[in-house]
């Protein structure tokens, strides 16, 4: 693992058997089955897997949203732009993810909580997609996930609170009830430790 | 050009949680727009996010749900398609003189600039976020920025020129945090003048004969 974590860091291929990891997953047929054809039944089977998450995901913002709402929106917004849906840049959950959170921050401005929607970084560049790519987000995938698994439980309930409820450090620390302090070196570890993982050496 | 000073990780964690507050998300953004690196960085912390959306426990959803949802889009493709008028992007903004200003502040609106010997300066007022401390400054060369500390994180932008504060030079292209315990006042290099673009929670405290400013500047 940790070669691959090298290579993938040199921006080099991790291996050159690239079929075994080229293989779209379940979630990325679905999508371009949906940006192919319109193919409701991949739809479905995406609404199925993703609507219910989006629904406790967004259900702990806590803020004045309208849940079901925000996870039609968001279903809507991938069944609209799914052939906009780059599998070399990112996973389908993240994909999910980023449209679900843009569409929160605009529900939290219309509400009165004044955040603007700018558009999100990646909306405005278009990096290269190619063979390459598409595996080095796959490889990120699981990076990511293996990583939030060794987090210490106090910082992956600060880095937890940060996704899934948008809350600044202030309003963490008042939710947790620990100091200010505390929850920005909790959030600073955990960033770092993240970061280590799965960036290219800065 | 590659900065050589970015935004701290947990500041790209909060930015691609989405739980920046808007003054500092603009700063952030506009230095991401010159840095792939920190792009790349948001990338990764977007994919924490889908990792998290993905293992969240399921919630039970109405029955009906999905079709609710199908009809939407049925009601939505009986519609004329809409042709969507050619985004006309908004010219990028510049200074009064000319020298142009980063795209991202096209969408918020500038202030007219007022002008001391030493120091001119312009409120950006974002458009959804009015409440928002967010200023350029601009200062000539060899010259010093007001001595300030803040009560909240200050989040500065090069976006024309470079400084120094004492504990490092910046750049085109870098951005610098700085938080209450924080009190400095930056110098302009001598090369020329110096153009930032600052975010500022809570309140800005200047010092010295920059007090003065304080009720122009209204931070």
């Amino acid at each position: 693992m940790a070669a691959s974590i090298t290579a993938l860091r040199r921006g080099t291929r991790v291996s050159d058997d690239l079929s075994s990891v080229r293989a779209l997953d379940a979630p990325q047929a679905w999508m371009q089955a949906i940006a192919a054809h319109r193919d409701r039944a991949a739809f479905a089977a995406l609404h199925r897997h993703f609507a219910p998450r989006l629904a406790s995901f967004l259900a702990r913002s806590g803020g004045p949203t309208d849940v079901e709402e925000l996870v039609q929106e968001t279903m809507l917004t991938v069944w609209r732009k799914a052939d906009s849906y780059n599998p070399a840049q990112a996973g389908v959950a993240t994909w999910i993810f980023t449209i679900a959170r843009n569409l929160r921050i605009d529900a939290l401005r219309r509400a009165g909580r004044a955040r603007p929607p700018e558009p999100g970084p990646l909306d405005d560049v278009d990096d290269a997609a190619d063979g390459e790519a598409l595996m080095l987000a796959g490889e990120r995938e699981a990076l990511v996930r293996q990583a939030l698994g060794q987090l210490p439980p106090e910082q992956a309930e600060v880095v937890r609170l940060t996704y899934f409820t948008e809350q600044t450090q202030a309003e963490i620390s008042r939710r947790l009830g620990v100091p200010l302090g505390t929850v920005k070196s909790r959030l600073r570890l955990a960033a770092k430790r993240l970061s280590v993982l799965l960036e290219p050496g800065r | 050009m590659t900065p050589h000073h970015h935004p701290s990780d947990d500041t790209l964690m909060a930015y691609a949680a989405g739980a920046l507050s808007a003054g500092p998300r603009l700063v952030v953004s506009v230095h991401l727009s010159a840095c792939a690196h920190c792009r790349e960085a948001v990338r990764a912390f977007e994919a924490v996010g889908g990792a998290l959306l993905d293992s969240a426990p399921p919630a039970a959803m109405a029955d009906d749900a999905l079709e609710r949802l199908l009809a939407r889009i049925d009601a939505e493709a009986g519609l004329a398609q809409v042709v969507p008028l050619p985004s006309a992007r908004p010219r990028a903004p510049t200074t009064p003189d000319g020298i142009p200003l980063p795209a991202a502040l096209a969408r918020h609106s500038i202030s007219p600039w007022r002008k001391l010997p030493d120091l001119q300066w312009a409120r950006v007022i974002l458009a959804d976020a009015p409440d928002a401390n967010v200023i350029l400054l601009r200062i000539p060369a060899g010259k010093p920025a007001p001595r300030h500390s803040h009560t909240g994180r200050e989040f500065t932008q090069v976006v024309y020129g470079g400084f120094s504060d004492g504990r490092d030079h910046y750049g085109l292209g870098d951005l610098t945090e700085a938080d209450q315990h924080v009190d400095h006042q930056p110098l302009v290099d001598a090369e020329g003048e110096c153009i930032c673009l600052a975010a500022v929670e809570g309140r800005l405290r200047i010092h010295g004969v920059g007090r003065l400013l304080q009720p122009f500047i209204g931070l």
